[in-house]
């Protein structure tokens, strides 16, 4: 881990070093950034590519001229997916380290851990992957898809192609189980009767539905039974599966789907999970056609995404940074917005003219815009963000065909209970 | 009478003129904006009765229209010429007349098929252009297209697809499609203002056992007239009791495949682990072996494969076979995968094993050292992501049969179980290997007393369990993934198989993986949630080793040890 580091700081050197005969006056003036991401583990296949993109990001800062004149100095630890980890490295990083601001976390599992570290000692964390909602601390700022930015626009866009029924079916935990309660009183408001929601329920002794939807573990292999009742349940067409699986029990849930002659036509599966960056690990065959639902694609026609790919790919191509893979490499919605989030921070301590937490937070409420590549992201009072929300459709090359945008989808965390889905126009 | 002709030419000219062509419908709906409409558009193209309509659409579909913008902020759909440049630029043509577009000077435009926008379809559009292509389909040679036609038609519930459908009914001889025809007219004149045509209708419904009408029906149990009413709740209960059989020989069947699979996993871990007495906490790894093997074999008839493991570059040239020729890698991979396993095993008894015969305990820490260093080496081979490995299309089908599914992939692993397990049987029983193999495991020492080369036999019989190993990673890398961490899938599964079904006895094996499979795949059925099926049936293996701890067939022996 120490090695990490050192090589980190000596990338930062180099980085530092290259821009000071630009800036010589206070090249030696940094402020600590925390990345707590898993570099170890399973969840390293997608967290190590939010560790390369926030490096780029500070590089791309550092090369302007830092922060308030500031250089950033990045602290990257691992949290090797392991969430007790993740609460230690993240009291390592504000203790120890004092870092002004860190970007991390991928699971909410971790995100619940690190939560009272944060709050205890008054950090900031900018978190970056879609959540389920229902949290609002004052010391995170949700970068993150919420539910109304991923999961409500999508089922508006499948009720707006016809579709009457829906399947509901995901990974065993927090994530899966509170967007899909959301997802059922959403899908109710809106006039689908119960019986078109199919994957089961589970109730408590007063009737009340705790939890919707099909389950499976992590790394499930045997999906035949639940392909066999999405078949029935999808024979009367107008039927389509809303999922929330993660990780690579995909596969054998897509190979079992295309075997049973299913088709994204017939019955088609809109994903929350899978982003360019996951599909690099999925038979691209099985999935063609099939929906995903995010605030960024990498298929984005504007000047802005396209500066942000072409200077990525710039910077993989001459990065020193250890364990960074070169090849094949896609950007994808979580990497998007960890530069949307450094970027505004940046702005925030510029705003506030201090690093000082409390400071930052009261500018970032204030609302702070940022052009970045899925377009102009707007921070909110609930510590949330306005962006805009894409339908896109699988292709056989591993990227999105965008269906359809949602423009400035207002970032509400607490729909549980309201199904009041809001679309503000800012 | 040459006039005649020409005139007749020139009138017929004049009334395609008229009528608006596929082409120009298509390119008129390509330019709007409002999907709705769009569809709308598509939708007249049924009644063209032209023959290239699938073939435009499916253009369409695959995105080979593009919109350029014209002069006066309209777009005018184009398609690209076949030919790219030198700067990758293609000529532009008009879609609805095959004409080069002109560029302000005059001369043929040429454009960047990247920077153009394609004419976007979403699923409401394309399902209007299935419905055409599916009437289109109606007579096609294939009888899949045909079902799949018949069924759209039946679901669209659209009075004036009648005709088609009676006339479809006279002329067609396959079973399957007869059935949805019935059943296609019969959801059709459910719509009937006329309720004994109605009552006629459920009736037909209820006969066929037909699962797509059950939403209809119980749309006509609500609002009909009290004799349909009654006519389509005994329909309903007709499809109900339908569906209870569709279930339970799904389930069946489901349990017999997830047995096979078990089976197919386990029963090399049943010649090392059963007959040989080696703990092989390594076989996952050999499953994982014939898995990229597979994977390997994949590439070579694909694109190729560049790996480069401790810094050595290989490149692995590809053949880049398409259609048959391409799927014809799975049947080259299953014996390269038994062998590169088998050939993986014979190297571990060589080097580790043989030296443990009799140290059972440190033979289960060193090959799950084993184990570790394999898990490395896959990663740092191929990466830590899961590659993708492809199923043939002639797996990727299904046969259904009144409604119950039989996927390819699963009908193989069945018959491919069946196949390997009387394979090994004849080997192990009526061949002098097999005879070798027997008395070695029998007593080793005897055996050895007897003049038998023990250290090869030993050798042989591990290859021989490792292979099979193998050959159950070939088959799992087409339904499942293929990563570094494959065998610890299935290590647990595997041992579990065999313990229960009695160490030492290969029927033992059988019975315990068919066993589990339709208990796993019954209770799922029965309670609806995978993950507490699985809990019951590992609770009740608990319990039933508790009672037999030999497992189902206890081997026996006259050796003092035991």
């Amino acid at each position: 881990m120490m090695k990490l580091v050192n090589s980190a700081a000596l990338a930062f050197a180099a980085g530092a070093a290259l821009t000071a005969s630009i800036l010589p006056a206070r090249a030696q003036e940094t402020v600590k950034v925390g990345v707590l991401h898993s570099l170890s583990g399973t969840m390293a296949i997608s967290e190590t590519s939010l560790r390369d993109v926030l490096q780029f990001t500070f590089d791309e800062i550092n090369a302007k001229g830092g922060v308030m004149g500031k250089k950033i100095e990045p602290v990257i630890v691992d949290g090797a997916s392991n969430w007790p980890l993740f609460a230690e490295k993240a009291k390592q990083l504000l203790e120890q380290d004092k870092c002004a601001v860190v970007f991390g976390c991928w699971t909410s599992v971790s995100r619940k851990s690190v939560l009272p570290v944060f709050e205890k000692n008054n950090g900031l964390l900018f978190y970056p992957v879609q959540y389920e909602g229902e949290e609002e601390s004052q010391n995170v700022f949700y970068t993150a898809e919420a539910v109304n930015q991923q999961a409500t626009p999508s089922v508006d866009y499948l009720l707006a192609q016809g579709k009457k029924k829906f399947y509901l079916l995901g990974s065993d935990y927090v994530y899966p189980q509170t967007t899909n309660l959301v997802l059922l009183e959403y899908l109710l408001s809106k006039g689908v009767p119960i019986e078109n929601i199919g994957g089961g329920f589970k109730k408590d002794e007063s009737g009340k539905i705790i939890s919707a939807g099909k389950y499976t573990p992590f790394g499930h292999t045997d999906y035949q039974q639940i392909i066999a009742e999405i078949k029935q349940f999808a024979a009367g067409g107008k039927a389509c599966v809303v999922s929330t699986l993660n990780g690579d029990t995909n596969v054998p849930f897509f190979k079992e789907y295309a075997a049973a002659g299913l088709t994204a036509e017939t019955c088609p599966v809109v994903s929350f999970s899978i982003s360019e960056d996951e599909f690099r690990a999925l038979p691209a065959k099985q999935l063609v056609g099939q929906l995903g639902c995010w605030t960024y694609f990498q298929s984005i026609k504007s000047p802005a995404n396209k500066k942000f790919i072409a200077d990525w790919d710039a910077w993989l191509k001459k990065t020193t940074l250890d364990g960074v893979k070169k090849e094949g490499r896609v950007t994808c919605s979580p990497m998007a917005l960890s530069y949307d989030g450094v970027y505004l921070w940046k702005a925030a301590v510029e705003k506030a003219k201090s690093f000082e937490v409390d400071k930052v937070r009261e500018a970032l409420k204030g609302g702070i815009s940022f052009a970045g590549p899925g377009g102009t992201v707007k921070s909110q009072k609930n510590m949330h963000l306005t962006k805009n929300v894409f339908i896109g459709e699988t292709k056989a090359d591993g990227q999105f065909k965008i269906l359809k945008t949602f423009e400035g989808v207002y970032g509400e965390p607490w729909l549980k209970g309201t199904f009041k889905p809001k679309t503000a126009k800012k | 009478m040459m006039h005649r002709i020409l005139i007749l030419l020139a009138a017929l000219i004049c009334i395609t003129a008229r009528a608006e062509t596929p082409r120009e419908v298509i390119a008129k709906a390509a330019v709007l904006d409002d999907s709705e409409a769009q569809a709308k558009l598509v939708q007249t193209l049924a009644d063209s009765g032209s023959p290239d309509v699938g073939q435009l659409l499916t253009l369409w579909k695959e995105g080979g229209i593009f919109l350029l913008s014209g002069p006066t902020d309209t777009k005018i759909a184009i398609t690209l010429g076949p030919d790219k440049d030198a700067g990758g630029n293609q000529a532009v043509f008009r879609f609805e007349t095959g004409a080069p577009v002109l560029d302000e000077a005059g001369k043929p435009l040429r454009a960047l098929a990247s920077d153009l926008n394609t004419a976007e379809t979403d699923s409401l559009l394309r399902t209007a252009m299935k419905s055409v292509m599916d009437l289109a389909q109606l007579s096609s040679a294939d009888v899949k297209q045909r079902l799949r036609s018949v069924e759209t038609l039946g679901m669209e519930q659209n009075p004036e697809r009648l005709p088609v459908l009676l006339s479809r009914q006279q002329k067609e001889t396959d079973s399957q499609v007869k059935r949805a025809i019935r059943e296609a007219i019969a959801l059709t004149e459910i719509k009937d203002e006329d309720p004994a045509k109605q009552i006629a209708a459920c009736r037909e419904l209820g006969a066929i056992g037909s699962i797509p009408s059950q939403d209809i029906l119980k749309q006509v149990v609500k609002d009909g007239v009290p004799e349909v009413q009654v006519a389509a709740t005994a329909a309903l209960k007709e499809i109900a009791s339908h569906v209870r059989t569709v279930d339970t020989v799904g389930t069946l069947f489901r349990g017999l495949s997830a047995g096979s699979i078990l089976l197919v996993v386990a029963i090399g871990l049943a010649i090392t682990f059963g007959l040989m007495g080696v703990i092989n906490m390594a076989h996952g790894e050999m499953i994982a072996i014939g898995a990229y093997t597979t994977y390997i074999v994949q590439c070579v008839f694909g694109p190729g494969l560049e790996v480069s493991p401790f810094g050595f570059h290989i490149n692995l040239p590809g053949m880049n076979a398409t259609g048959w020729h391409y799927d014809c890698y799975f049947i080259v991979a299953i014996p390269l995968s038994f062998l590169t396993a088998a050939l993986a095993g014979l190297a571990l008894e060589r080097g580790i094993i043989r030296f443990l015969y009799s140290r059972p305990l440190e033979s289960l820490l060193a090959t799950w050292g084993v184990s570790l260093v394999l898990q490395q080496l896959f990663r740092l081979t191929f990466g830590a992501n899961n590659v993708q490995v492809s199923a043939p299309s002639w797996l990727s089908g299904n046969w259904t049969v009144n409604d119950i599914l039989f996927p390819w992939n699963r009908v193989f692993v069945v018959v491919f179980a069946i196949a390997i397990v009387i394979g090994v049987n004849l080997l192990l029983k009526k061949t002098p290997l097999g005879l070798l193999i027997r008395a070695v495991m029998q007593n080793r020492n005897m055996a050895a007393c007897m003049g038998v080369r023990t250290e090869r036999v030993n050798m042989l019989t591990f290859a021989l369990g490792s292979g099979l190993a193998g050959l159950a990673g070939a088959f799992i890398s087409q339904i499942g993934n293929v990563g570094p961490g494959l065998g610890q899938l299935y290590i647990v599964d595997s041992f579990m198989t065999v313990v229960v079904g009695g160490v030492g006895n290969l029927f033992g094996t059988v019975f315990s993986s068919l066993g589990i499979g339709m208990a796993d795949q019954g209770l799922q059925q029965i309670l609806g949630n995978p993950v507490l099926g699985k809990i019951l049936v590992l609770a009740g293996i608990i319990l039933f080793l508790q009672w037999r701890p030999a497992g189902i067939f206890v081997s026996k022996s006259r050796s003092l040890e035991s």
